[in-house]
């Protein structure tokens, strides 16, 4: 290239531009990039399918609102078919292929949580939200990067017992999947119990899929409990429990936790096999999507649902499991932002700072109201009960806080 | 015309690297690998170490299936008692042996202890084959992760959540970057490679050669089948010990699930894809294997975008993508890849002659 004054001129003044320019604006990259692994195909597929349109509905809301200070956000979704090996593959090809712009990522299980944790270490660290709750990730000193949107199922656990508690219940079973899953807040729960005068009478671990119902039924009858805790199920086993406990003509209450209150779910039970759900109770974290009165960030997803998916069952219903990934999103982009504002670099370590520090956050209608971060988790939540006459989960508790 | 290999003696015909061909290929690789090694991006050798330790396990398939002719579906174990017993061994001598020293002496042991475990879980080949022995050794997998997750061992092996790994240390120098690892497993591939060539002009090579042409006529043969065919499980679950030590080193948590049924079936299809009974073919079934439906991805996405709506369209189409190519190969070539890639390398060979 020949250098006459024009190019010289352009090429000084680009140089004087670049060097008045401040340290953290020439590290600003063109954008920054989220990544994330969901179960698209395998047994959660179903699950897969109906959160993944929240990260095109993310990727619009969020940089119709101008990113991370001013720099858009791309969102990498890949599939990982439920195996949190093929998460970690993911997250490794993300980091690999991304480098720096990805300044965080989203895992679909506690498995690929855990087994990705370690690799969170020095040039490697990302922020990482997911749709697990479990209670071993929401310790700071252990899991630095990771953080939970919502309660732990151990703090759900806690807000059913107190609930039982509340409504003079005497005597409650704990039936569980015999998956990490479902095993989380078990030992926790009957420490609460005790503390909260309530016996604890059955402990009954159950196969994941294809439970053997008639005998699990038959040993929550000897049991004599009064309400029953399911842990560990998303769309089999639970519902066949209640049935047959129904069937037994057992007046036990049944009460579930996060992914045991699906409204599709309880929906397709009903529709299929009748209204035995009737009195089925549950821990929720979010506000159901209908509820949208006192949700000004509700009001937005609806109206971007209106426009984006248009003529599918997502036009008027969120999934309480993509509300749960919005959620996680949004605190993600709280951190974020928060760290853009103060004028920090987009480190894994700045941001996470941030992310501990949030408090009082006004999330739009996710929750009762302001929350606060306390070991990397929200601990709040309140019960619903469900109705198969109208197909909707209704609030019965105020939210609690745990 | 054939171009032939011609060998004045029984010394160079018993050589490892038997004609120029083979050295050129061999010493050109350890220099690609090098240099891939050194300038190679982020991905790439990511991608390469994912290959490297999938490779390892594939070779020592090969030695049982390819050169014994006896199947299993449970190797997956043996990479599982290879990370799992690093690791354990790992833990246990910390504080007792130098950690640079560790290495060498928590693999032998994890290699041992695949390999003797091997030796049980080849007993049943003595009296069964085929159809059956892949049924008996699919237990083998079922068992093995069954006590992993148990909670009796659960202490060691951090039950059904999983365990970390530790970083490996040699002399000193800590393996604490992906390509550093992929030199190691690098340098341990392409060792394992040659020493399965190595093995298959040996006289316990030509044993298991026997051994799979027809077990009867060997024995007939003088060929002790109980001595050959457990050596043969042994060495395949050493190998598949190796590859998984290397697994432990490379991922920084291992959990049972990652060793289940779909490991052991993804080493016996790497197997088949790449050619079964020659020693280059784990490495094609192997680059197939991984790479295919990287590169399925990587086509999808400069087609769909990589936007969430099109990752929930391409996801299942990838898997279907990746069957399909698999049962086309099966079909067309049914020796793998390794046969395409002879017959290819033959008349680039004999050309402007003879093609075929």
């Amino acid at each position: 290239m020949t250098m006459n004054r024009r190019s010289f001129l352009a090429t000084t003044a680009a140089a004087t531009a670049a060097m008045g320019t401040p340290m953290i604006l020439r590290a600003q990259p063109k954008e920054y990039v989220l990544g994330a692994s969901l179960p698209l195909t395998g047994p959660f597929a179903t699950a897969g399918q109906l959160v993944a349109p929240a990260f095109a509905m993310a990727a619009k809301l969020f940089n119709d609102e101008g990113g991370v200070a001013g720099v858009p956000i791309r969102f990498v979704t890949e599939d990982s078919g439920y195996v949190p090996q093929n998460a970690l593959n993911n997250y490794q090809r993300a980091l690999a292929s991304e480098g720096k712009n990805m300044i965080g990522y989203f895992a679909d299980s506690t498995g690929a949580m855990k087994l990705i944790a370690p690799e969170l270490k020095g040039e490697n660290a990302r922020i990482m939200g997911s749709t697990s709750f479990a209670s071993e990730l929401a310790d700071p000193a252990t899991h630095p990067y990771q953080y939970l949107s919502g309660p732990t199922y151990q703090s759900q656990f806690d807000i059913l017992l107190q609930n039982i508690k509340n409504e003079g219940g005497q005597k409650v079973a704990f039936i569980f999947s015999n998956t990490e899953f479902g095993r989380d807040p078990i030992e926790h729960g009957r420490k609460t119990a005790e503390e909260l005068g309530l016996e604890v009478v059955l402990e009954e671990s159950t196969k994941a899929e294809g439970a053997d119902i008639p005998t699990h039924v038959t040993k929550l009858a000897q049991s004599g409990a009064d309400h029953c805790i399911l842990q560990g199920y998303v769309t089999g086993v639970w519902p066949q429990l209640i049935g047959g406990a129904r069937q037994f003509g057992l007046p036990v209450k049944f009460k579930g936790t996060f992914w045991g209150m699906e409204k599709l779910i309880a929906d397709r039970i009903t529709a299929e096999a009748g209204p035995f759900l009737a009195g089925y109770e549950g821990v929720m974290p979010y506000r159901y999507f209908y509820d949208r009165e006192d949700a000004p960030r509700y009001q937005q997803y609806a109206e971007l649902s209106k426009q984006m998916f248009a003529g599918t069952p997502l036009e008027n219903y969120m999934s309480t499991w993509a509300i749960q990934t919005m959620c996680g999103l949004e605190i993600a982009m709280k951190a974020f932002r928060d760290t853009a504002e103060a004028g920090l670099e987009l480190t894994p370590d700045n941001i996470a700072e941030k992310l501990a520090g949030i408090s009082d956050w006004d999330s739009g209608g996710f929750f009762g109201g302001p929350v606060s971060m306390e070991n990397n988790a929200i601990g709040t939540g309140r019960v619903y009960g469900y109705n198969p006459e109208d197909g909707l989960f209704t609030p019965k508790s105020d939210w609690f806080t745990v | 015309m054939i171009n032939a290999n011609l060998k004045s003696s029984y010394a160079a015909d018993e050589r490892v690297l038997n004609n120029r061909y083979k050295q050129a290929f061999v010493y050109g690789s350890i220099l690609a690998l090098v240099l891939f090694t050194l300038f190679g991006n982020d991905y790439l050798i990511l991608i390469a170490s994912q290959m490297g330790i999938l490779l390892i396990a594939v070779v020592g398939i090969n030695i049982l299936t390819g050169y014994t002719g006896l199947v299993s579906l449970g190797h997956g174990a043996f990479v599982a008692i290879g990370a799992y017993a690093v690791t354990i061994f790992g833990n246990l001598g910390a504080g007792v042996i130098p950690a640079g020293l560790m290495p060498f002496v928590s693999v032998p042991l994890a290699v041992a202890l695949a390999a003797a475990v091997g030796v049980l879980v080849g007993l049943p080949s003595l009296r069964v084959k085929g159809l059956y022995l892949a049924v008996a050794t699919l237990a083998a997998n079922f068992i093995v992760i069954f006590l992993i997750e148990e909670d009796l061992f659960a202490p060691w092996t951090g039950g059904m959540v999983g365990i970390n790994t530790n970083v490996p240390n040699l002399l000193g120098w800590e393996l604490d970057t992906k390509r550093e690892m992929f030199g190691l497993i690098a340098v341990v591939g392409l060792v394992s490679l040659l020493a399965a060539q190595n093995l298959i002009r040996t006289r316990v090579g030509r044993a298991f050669i026997a051994i799979r042409d027809r077990d009867y006529s060997a024995e007939i043969l003088g060929i002790s089948l109980l001595r050959y065919k457990l050596m043969s499980f042994a060495l395949s679950a050493a190998y598949c010990g190796l590859a998984g030590a290397l697994f432990a080193y490379f991922y920084a948590r291992i959990l049972p699930e990652q060793f289940e049924l779909a490991l052991s079936l993804n080493l016996v299809a790497a197997l088949i894809i790449g050619g079964m009974g020659r020693t280059m073919g784990p490495v094609f079934g192997v680059i197939i294997v991984v790479m295919v439906p990287e590169l399925i991805k990587v086509l999808f996405g400069a087609l769909a975008g990589d936007s969430a709506g099109a990752g929930q369209l391409r996801a299942p189409l990838q898997q279907i993508a990746f069957g399909v190519l698999l049962v086309l190969f099966l079909l067309k070539e049914s020796l793998g890849i390794n046969q395409i890639v002879d017959r290819i390398l033959r008349a680039a060979n004999r050309w402007p002659f003879a093609r075929g």
